[in-house]
């Protein structure tokens, strides 16, 4: 009698013993490793590999998997939208698979939330950041009423529910991958990156989700996210729950005038770091356009310069004196509001924290004081908090009902995350969105790159304040 | 290591050619060693000031500012800084942010210097920091109204003092510089192959310890007189992957250790073209790892003691040299045993992380009637269902095989041994 076919994890791939030769060019991306003399496959093909043998009624001793069904039970009483009951029953006919586009604060999380109690699987959480781990944290503490692991940030603790950065779960999905049977991706725009890929690929969870607000990606990667996590299942536009599900909202462009002064060494800078561009033969219009800059900058002290002087225009831009007074205007005019205040970089956030005496949140920003100032401002006590990149993604501050842009990338996705911070539903809430765009400056044409969503849409626009 | 902006490197017809430093270039040892005393003396400082310093050493002296910076990354790869939160301070703007946003919500201002001097105010107030007013004053709470933007966040990363720093000779630091320009482009690599020369032992000893510790996977074969070593990982197979790039690049650190080799790489930066890297021990970079040649680690240490107390008629010692196998391929043993008689035999060790390799090496030995190896396996991987079925259908393992929990045991290990006699 042969020996039965043998399934194992090993270090994020699983390893075939005894496949039956008819067997061995049908299941997918199987190979045989010379290194380790067996078969071999990617983690993530489990599901396919298992339903290959199910359907060819192979008989297989399973040594990889390393989950059974775990009972979590919802203690939470909400009932969801009927968009979130139409996204459930798009991720079931979906084959437990699949993409859910959102925007943000429409309720990505209580979606997981129910998923995780109808898979009654462990459950591993990817998430970008460590804020949105500590969301997570507490969100599934809150719903599911028992402990959750943390792996990242310092974290090092595998629970049935456990919540993970992309970054520790690529470096150790390799040893635990083989322990979840459902693996949710927040923020799934990131997975498909070179190395975060690897977080998917050495899991051999058959169940996956992946929630984002805006899947596509400029490298145009998403196939691979779908690839790795399942076909997109079911999609919303932020027009389609304006007023419904999230809240009105005004997007208003000021276009700032900058000082005599900072205009004279603005247009200095610009033209030294111009110069440089047209003597490199530089073209910043291509993708390759940024490197390319940096490169030839590093290599002489003309370059050096080259370099100061793009970023003193840049910052010149980002933070001139006009600004920070539109800032207080802005403040002012919103005496009462709950006023989220986005940079560009951590120096203009401190710069600006330091004039108006605010609470500050950047990456640099230690744990604790990070979680004390995000929930003082959700209770209120601090009406404005000054955040350069950290807010982007998905952190929860429904209260908050005003954004100012004082600066921003080129990136349609971040402005979009930006407005997403303030759409949260709250009764009677009326969103607005300032943007602050030095006048004749490279901003001006960042800001229209930025533009090109649908949440950007006419009836939603406020002419420029000129 | 390097970040990729602090790599120098040349491509030419397909093959990629790091820019190495001279160590024995007399400008670039005087300016390592102005860079290094910099370092030594900012003990305490701000992180900043120490940046600023060597900054203004990066500025002031010839050469090319990329390779002073590289200089610079890997002195502060050496530099640990004090990065104990300053709770005092944190506790201050814990108050004094909520009395601003008071203000801010609560009242209207005339302009915007009306509010920082109300501002300015409540700092001042001490009175209102509740136990702190029946305390000394402390140097981290801003008083007086000048210095309160200044503080208000003066516990940032460049405010950090520094707590130590590991310092090194000049040369030493470019040698490192040049094995960090290797070790940068390897991060972009998804797999490395060296040719040895079957000479030295502890050397090899060190390269299969780095080789395990890095979680790689090896096919070694022997080509003329030389041993080729592949290295990769084990989604290798399946994708062109620099998944494990930071293992080959530590990896490579043990290869500077062999007194002949060749190494070869392919590298592709993002999605642009691939290119070879070469090199051999002709690149003149001395190993920067400390080397142990003359060291017996403890374990063997411990065995040896052990085998000594139950037997005199067995030596042990550590694994080095190549074993043949089965179908053309190599293993490099940990121990090896010689009997007074003259009769030699090896161990080779599998812990739990040697799944694969031990799979493979019962498939390799499965055909096997003669010994060649002696196998001890971790408990811990035989409680895998996979491993303790491989193990009991093993012929080769019941006869030439133990399983052991922390380290080997004489007591298992004596019986097999006597079996070979």
């Amino acid at each position: 009698m042969s020996s039965p076919l043998k399934i194992n994890f090993d270090k994020g791939t699983l390893i075939l013993q005894n496949i039956p030769e008819t067997l061995q060019t049908r299941l997918p991306d199987i190979r045989w490793d010379e290194r380790t003399l067996t078969f071999r496959a990617p983690a993530y093909r489990y599901r396919h590999i298992v339903s290959q043998l199910r359907a060819h009624d192979i008989a297989y001793q399973d040594t990889a998997r390393e989950f059974t069904v775990k009972s979590f039970t919802h203690e939470k009483t909400m009932s969801p939208y009927s968009y979130q009951t139409e996204a459930i029953d798009a991720w079931h006919a979906n084959g437990k698979r699949g993409v859910v586009s959102l925007p943000t604060g429409a309720g990505k999380t209580f979606i997981a939330i129910l998923l995780i109690a109808d898979t009654q699987r462990p459950t591993l959480v990817h998430v970008p950041t460590i804020d949105l781990m500590n969301q997570w944290y507490t969100v599934l503490k809150e719903h599911f009423g028992q402990e959750v692991g943390l792996y990242g940030g310092g974290y090092h603790e595998l629970k049935d529910l456990t919540v993970t950065t992309y970054q520790s779960a690529v470096m150790h999905a390799p040893y635990y991958g083989n322990r979840f049977g459902f693996a949710i991706f927040d923020e799934c725009h990131h997975l498909p990156s070179d190395q975060y890929q690897y977080a998917a690929i050495s899991s051999i969870a058959p169940f996956r989700l992946g929630l984002t607000a805006t899947p596509e990606r400029t490298d145009g990667k998403e196939s691979r996210l779908y690839t790795l996590v399942g076909e997109p299942c079911y999609e919303a536009k932020v027009q389609e729950l304006s007023g419904k599900t999230l809240s009105e909202y005004r997007v208003v462009t000021i276009a700032v005038e900058m000082e005599d002064t900072e205009r004279v060494r603005y247009e200095e800078a610009r033209r030294a770091y111009l110069n440089f561009l047209k003597q490199e033969r530089i073209n910043m219009g291509t993708p390759r356009g940024w490197h390319h800059f940096l490169w030839k900058a590093s290599q002489t002290d003309e370059g050096r310069t080259a370099f100061k002087a793009y970023l003193a225009q840049k910052q010149l831009s980002f933070a001139s004196t006009t600004k920070q007074e539109w800032v207080w205007k802005l403040i002012q005019r919103h005496r009462g509001d709950r006023i989220l205040i986005f940079t560009q970089d951590n120096d203009t956030a401190y710069q600006l924290g330091k004039r108006f005496f605010l609470p500050v949140l950047t990456h640099q920003t230690k744990l604790k004081e990070r979680n004390d100032f995000l929930n003082k401002f959700r209770d209120g006590t601090y009406s404005i908090l000054v955040t350069s990149k950290v807010l982007n993604e998905g952190v929860d501050v429904p209260e908050a009902n005003v954004g100012i842009i004082v600066s921003g990338s080129g990136s349609v996705r971040e402005h979009v995350q930006r407005l997403g911070r303030i759409l949260r539903k709250q009764e009677g809430k009326q969103a607005v969105l300032y943007e602050l765009i030095s006048k004749q400056t490279g901003e001006h044409y960042v800001n229209k790159r930025r533009r090109q969503h649908d949440a950007y849409q006419p009836s939603n626009r406020t002419p420029i304040f000129k | 290591m390097l970040t990729k902006d602090l790599l120098r490197y040349k491509t030419q017809n397909g093959q990629i050619h790091p820019q190495f430093v001279k160590p024995t270039d007399t400008t670039l040892l005087a300016i390592a060693e102005q860079l290094i005393a910099v370092f030594e003396e900012s003990l305490d400082k701000p992180r900043a000031t120490l940046l600023e310093t060597s900054k203004h050493i990066i500025d002031s002296t010839p050469g090319a500012p990329i390779i002073k910076r590289g200089l610079e990354k890997l002195l502060l790869d050496r530099t640990e800084f004090d990065t104990t939160p300053n709770e005092e301070l944190i506790a201050f703007r814990q108050k004094f942010f909520t009395e601003t946003s008071r203000l801010l919500s609560q009242e209207q201002f005339e302009n915007y210097a009306d509010y920082a001097q109300a501002a300015y105010g409540l700092a001042g107030q001490c009175k209102m920091f509740g136990t702190m007013t029946e305390e000394p004053r402390s140097e981290a709470v801003p008083t007086e109204m000048e210095d309160l933007t200044a503080k208000l966040y003066e516990d940032l990363p460049s405010h950090q003092p520094i707590l130590a720093f590991k310092t090194l000779s000049a040369e030493h630091l470019l040698h490192r510089y040049n094995t960090a320009q290797v070790q940068g482009v390897l991060l972009h690599s998804n797999s490395l192959t060296l040719k040895l020369a079957d000479s030295m032992t502890a050397e090899l000893r060190q390269l299969f310890k780095y080789l395990r510790f890095n979680q790689l996977l090896s096919t070694i074969r022997k080509e003329e007189e030389l041993y080729q070593i592949t290295v990769d990982g084990p989604l290798n197979l399946f994708y062109k992957t620099k998944r494990y790039g930071m293992n080959l690049a530590n990896f490579f650190i043990a290869v500077l250790h062999q007194p002949r080799w060749e190494l070869t790489a392919e590298v592709q930066f993002r999605n642009k073209q691939r290119y070879q890297l070469f090199l051999d021990e002709s690149c003149g970079i001395k190993p920067i790892a400390q080397q142990f040649l003359a060291y017996i680690p403890e374990d063997i240490q411990l065995f040896q003691t052990m085998l000594r107390n139950k037997t005199d008629d067995w030596q042990i010692r550590p694994g080095s040299q190549f074993i043949p196998l089965p179908g053309d391929l190599y293993c490099f043993p940990d121990y090896q045993l010689v009997h007074k008689s003259g009769i030699e035999t090896s161990i080779e060790l599998f812990h739990p992380w040697h799944q694969g390799h031990l799979i493979a090496r019962l498939s390799t030995l499965a055909e096997q009637r003669d010994v060649s190896l002696i196998l001890g396996v971790s408990k811990e991987l035989e409680k895998n269902p996979l491993i303790a079925e491989a193990l009991a259908a093993s012929a080769y393992f019941s006869q030439f095989g133990f399983t052991f929990r922390d380290v080997p045991t004489i007591r298992t290990l004596l019986p097999i041994l006597n079996s070979l006699v």
